[in-house]
Formats: structure tokens, C-alpha cells, sequence
């Protein structure tokens, strides 16, 4: 029974998205409801497979019992089941806020589409993570790219239609040098199974390295556009920003992890090591993480717009994830899984409560943000706590993921990241920080906290939720850090 | 003459990669919104024909057995995952060319400059 679950997980989310449209003759409240209980099984699902992956071992899903090298193989570890957990976790999180908050820009026949769109989006999802077959995950990846898209073009704006038209442009130039990098392993290897990809790589490397180093370059290219790495950035911002809030959320703390995920999927599983070693990558990557790094917040620091700071800033984060991939050692990869949960905990946060005040306040300009923490207590502390966890303040989860990119750095012996780190610390300080000090010291103080701000309780939730998890795993990191070490060793 | 024979002895393969530069350029520099959706397309076009080239063998024949012969077979299997990347690309143009329907209700217009030019003045109103 257990090995069903992964499919089952799947087809949930898939029939959740078909029985939708049916219900919409119904209450919403039907619809709301029905998705919940989804999530909720599937949440359940996946934490029976984290338990019994660490327990007992992994296992592979051979769809109709295929041989592996014509069949779909799923290859469900302590990597895949780890990520999934956490993904569709925060995902109820965020689903619980967008009952409150789907007005915000979404017509009202669109609300069951939007949700549509989503149970769409944690199916592929959750393909991309279980798949061990690249031409699977391209197409799982297509998908992705399509409701990634639509959940911000849902919103019927002028900006929305140029922002989504943007990003589905790039994203199709991301998939299609993904895809012609597939071709050109195909080439010389003879499978798309990621395990049998690894063992004839050894030897066509010998005879053919000039396909595999394209390849290696396409696919890097490729899944970087997606990922938002440094010089491919550029669709960020827009989407990002005129995005629904719950919709930025995802996109942001989920989607852009999902092809990070893939590609140390690419690089560890089906290139390996040594290859990748061969090539120099690792230095490529370490160069654009690093300038990533710091060029992001630059352009973070120049923002007026609240959720376009954001999405710079995200662009800064990825380059913290990249990084810790780029030194290929074990204390890097769990560096960079430990961040991709940090950042993914925190930019939920600083989008949920940044929506709740754009909401409520009619405010998304920083310069409007004095007084704030009078008028919103609640989504201001949160706001600041998962401010503090970005700029890396000790009782929060981004000091844990700071200092063991650091310490990632230095069993390299590259002082130079140590003081990339610092130095994009001190950045983020700088745009961050004075929003937290308009909104708490700044304003008329006559009208003292006089209790917390009327949100409804679906959208207060998540928020506190999400604010307590940032304090907790930042003062006990091991309680997540035991399953990250399982994943890392699933990957080397 | 060397380098002629490669390439005619290539020429699937440097076509399929032909096909995908000129996509890509149209795509990069074209200011049209649907002549970049072609774009997006020809590069598609250019990768499909080379996926289904790898799986080309001289003198092969399509995969049917046939009792009593014995024939070299062609590869089906870059083939069949093709048939899957057509049906996604078809997807994605249909999302891109509504979107610039879109676009086009609202801005008036299809002209990526223009329409920069436009939001440009809407953000100085604010």
C-alpha cells in the first residue's frame, strides 16, 4: 500500500482540479473546504512516506512496470519525500490565506479557477520532485511554466497580462534549452533515466565530452532562466510583484526552489560529481551566486514598491542556494537544502504579511509605511521577524542558514563567500530596516496598540504560524536538521 | 573539403541547430509580440528535428516486424517523446497568443516599445 502512496498523492491533487469546476454551482465555501481536506490528505500522505523512507529505505515507482530505461521510473527518497512534506505544508499554509484573501484583484467567477490552477501546480510540482527520468521532468516542468503564469495572469490587470507574457516567454527559452540538452545526452547515452544516464556517462565522457559539456551548459542555462539565477533574473520583479499575494507566495518561497531542486537533481544524479568537477561548474556557479548575491540586493535597495523589493531580494536569496550547491561537498548541499526551507519560510511570511497590510491599508509604496506597527501589529512583527531571519539577526532561521553557508565557505577555504555574505547581510540591513523603523517608531503615536488588527482568523493563522516556525527551527535547527542530512546523503 | 564532408554528413543536426538560433534571435531582438511566440515555435521546430534525427539510422526501417525479414530498425523512442513535446509547445502558443490578445484589449497595441512607453508614462502619473 505504501508504495502506492506517491501516485495516489498525485492523482489526488489532479482529481481535486477536475471536481473544482463541478462544484461551482455550490457555495464556495464547498470548494474551500474540499481543497483543505486535499491538502490535508496529501500533507498526511507524504509525512507516512517521510517516515517510512528514513525508516525502511527508499524505493522506486515503475509506472506499469516498465523496464527503467523505456518506462517512467519516480524515485522516492529521503530527498523527494523531505521536499514534498515541506512543500505542500507550506502550501496549506499559504491555501489558508488565500480563503481570506482571495478577493485581493481576483474576479469573483475566477476564485474556483485560481484554485484549479493551484492543485494543477502542486501536480507537477511534485512530479518534477519525484521523477528520476529528465524528459519527465521537462514535461512536468511545462506544465509548471503554464500554471505558474496563468496564476498571475489571472489577475485582470494591464500590468499582469505583460508580466506573465514576460515569464512565459523565458520560461519556454529555459525549457527548450532544457529540452535540447536532453537531446544532446540522448545523443551519446542512449537513456533519459537519470540512475542509467549516470552509468554510461562515465564512458561516453571519453568519447564525446564536447556533447556532454553543451548539454551540461543548455541544461544549466536552462533551468537556471527558471530558477531566477543572477544574469536571468529579469522576469522576477515583474511577476512577482503584480501577482496576487497568496499567488507571490507560492511563486516565491515554492515554484523557484522546484527547479533549484531539479537542478541539483541534474547536476548530482545525472552528470555526477566528477564530471561536473571536470567541466570547472562548480566555479561558474560559485561567480554568478556571488554576484547574485550582491547585485541583488543592490537592486533591492533602489525599490519604492514593497513586493517588487521582495522579489529583488529573492534574487539575492537564490544566490545564497546556489552558492551552497556550487561547493559540491556535503556541508554545502545541506547549507543550501537548510536555506531553500529558511527562505522558503521566510519570503511566505514577508508576502503573506505584506499582502494582509496592501489589503487592508491600501498601502504599497515603502515610504507609506510609517506608523504601520500601530495599525497592524500583528503582520508587522511578523513582518520584522522574518525581516530580521533575512538579514541573518541570531534567534531566527536565516542566522542557522547563514552560518552554515559560512561554515560551508570556510571547509572550502573561500574567505572571500565569508565576506560576499557579510556584505549582502549588511544590504539586506540596509532595505529592510528602515521600513521595520517607519513602521514602529515613526507616525503619530497618539493612538497607542490599541489590540491586534481585524483580519479574519484563515489569514491570521498562517502568519502566526509561519512567525512561530521561523523562532523555533531558528532555536532548535536539529529538529529538521536530522531529515536535510538524509536528503543530502540520498543526493551524494 | 574536409569540413564540407563533415558537415553534409551532419546536416540533420546542424539544421535542427539552425532552426533554434534563428528562434532564438527572433525572439531576443523582434519587437512584435507574435513574431516572438513564432520565435518561441521555430526554436521548438529546430529542437524537435534534431531529437528525431538522433533516433535516424541509414537504411533503417520503421519498427513493424514483419516475419521472414530481418531489417535494421530506426530508434522510435526519440520519436514518441517528440510527439509529447509537440503537444506541449501547441500548448504553450495557444497561452502565449491569448495573452497577446490580451495585451492587445488593453494596451491597443503589440509593439513591445510601445507598450514599455505607455506603463513608462503610467508610472510618472502616479
Amino acid at each position: 500500500m505504501i508504495e502506492q502512496l506517491p501516485i495516489l498523492n498525485m492523482l489526488i491533487f489532479l482529481m481535486a482540479a477536475l471536481i473544482i469546476p463541478l462544484l461551482n454551482r455550490r457555495v464556495f465555501t464547498l470548494t474551500l473546504v474540499m481543497g483543505f481536506m486535499v491538502l490535508l490528505s496529501v500533507l498526511i500522505s507524504s509525512v507516512v512516506l517521510l517516515v517510512h523512507v528514513n525508516t525502511v529505505g527508499e524505493f522506486y515507482y515503475r509506472f506499469g512496470n516498465y523496464l527503467s530505461f523505456i518506462g517512467i521510473e519516480f524515485k522516492i527518497d529521503a530527498f523527494s519525500t523531505l521536499f514534498t512534506t515541506f512543500i505542500v505544508g507550506l502550501t496549506m499554509l499559504i491555501y489558508l490565506y488565500s480563503c481570506g484573501d482571495a478577493t485581493d484583484g481576483i474576479s469573483e467567477a475566477e476564485y474556483g479557477r485560481y484554485y484549479i490552477l493551484l492543485f494543477i501546480l502542486m501536480f507537477s510540482i511534485f512530479g518534477i520532485i519525484y521523477t528520476n527520468d529528465l524528459f519527465n521532468a521537462y514535461v512536468f516542468m511545462e506544465i509548471l511554466s503554464l500554471t505558474s503564469c496563468s496564476i498571475i495572469s489571472i489577475k485582470r490587470k494591464k500590468e499582469n497580462y505583460t508580466a506573465s507574457f514576460r515569464y512565459v516567454m523565458l520560461n519556454e527559452v529555459g525549457s527548450l534549452s532544457y529540452l535540447f540538452g536532453i537531446a544532446l545526452l540522448y545523443m551519446v547515452t542512449g537513456y533519459t533515466n537519470m540512475s542509467l544516464v549516470f552509468e554510461s556517462i562515465q564512458e561516453a565522457w571519453v568519447v564525446y565530452p564536447a556533447n556532454i559539456m553543451t548539454a551540461c551548459g543548455f541544461m544549466i542555462v536552462g533551468v537556471g532562466i527558471k530558477a531566477a539565477i543572477f544574469p536571468f533574473h529579469i522576469w522576477l520583479p515583474d511577476a512577482h510583484s503584480h501577482a496576487p499575494s497568496s499567488s507571490s507566495a507560492i511563486l516565491s518561497a515554492i515554484v523557484v526552489k522546484v527547479y533549484l531542486l531539479l537542478m541539483v537533481k541534474v547536476l548530482f544524479r545525472a552528470f555526477g560529481v566528477d564530471i561536473i568537477k571536470a567541466l570547472d561548474i562548480p566555479v561558474i556557479l560559485m561567480i554568478i551566486a556571488g554576484f547574485g548575491m550582491i547585485m541583488g540586493s543592490f537592486f533591492a535597495l533602489a525599490q519604492k514598491d514593497v513586493k517588487r523589493m521582495l522579489g529583488y531580494s529573492s534574487v539575492a536569496q537564490i544566490g545564497y542556494i546556489l552558492l551552497g550547491i556550487s561547493f559540491m561537498t556535503h556541508i554545502g548541499l545541506s547549507a543550501a537544502f537548510f536555506h531553500i526551507m529558511s527562505h522558503g519560510l521566510m519570503k511566505a511570511a514577508l508576502f503573506l504579511s505584506v499582502g494582509a497590510i496592501i489589503y487592508y491599508q491600501r498601502v504599497r509604496k515603502i515610504n507609506q509605511f510609517d506608523g504601520m506597527g500601530y495599525k497592524m501589529p500583528l503582520s508587522m512583527i511578523v513582518f520584522g521577524l522574518a525581516a530580521l531571519g533575512m538579514i541573518g539577526i541570531p534567534p531566527t532561521i536565516g542566522f542557522i542558514s547563514k552560518l552554515n553557508l559560512g561554515l560551508a565557505a570556510l571547509d572550502r577555504g573561500m574567505i572571500i563567500f565569508i565576506v560576499i555574505i557579510v556584505i549582502s547581510g549588511l544590504l539586506n540591513a540596509m532595505y529592510y530596516l528602515p521600513i521595520m523603523i517607519s513602521a514602529f517608531l515613526k507616525g503619530e503615536k497618539v493612538n497607542k496598540i490599541a489590540g491586534i488588527e481585524k483580519i479574519p482568523v484563515v489569514m491570521m493563522i498562517p502568519i502566526v504560524i509561519l512567525g512561530l516556525l521561523i523562532l523555533v527551527i531558528g532555536i532548535y535547527p536539529d529538529l529538521i536538521y536530522g531529515l536535510i542530512e538524509n536528503a543530502v546523503n540520498a543526493i551524494l | 573539403m574536409f569540413i564540407l564532408n563533415l558537415i553534409l554528413e551532419h546536416i540533420n543536426y546542424l539544421g535542427g541547430v539552425a532552426l533554434f538560433i534563428i528562434g532564438l534571435h527572433t525572439v531576443v531582438t523582434h519587437k512584435n509580440l507574435i513574431k516572438k511566440v513564432m520565435g518561441i515555435n521555430i526554436m521548438a521546430t529546430g529542437i524537435f528535428l534534431f531529437f528525431v534525427a538522433i533516433g535516424n539510422v541509414t537504411g533503417g526501417v520503421p519498427p513493424i516486424i514483419v516475419e521472414g525479414s530481418n531489417p535494421i530498425f530506426i530508434n522510435p523512442m526519440p520519436s514518441v517523446l517528440i510527439l509529447t513535446g509537440i503537444v506541449v509547445s501547441v500548448s504553450i502558443t495557444v497561452y502565449a497568443l491569448s495573452l497577446v490578445i490580451r495585451i492587445y484589449q488593453t494596451y491597443g497595441t503589440i509593439d513591445q516599445e510601445e507598450i514599455v512607453k505607455i506603463q513608462n508614462e503610467e508610472q510618472t502619473d502616479d
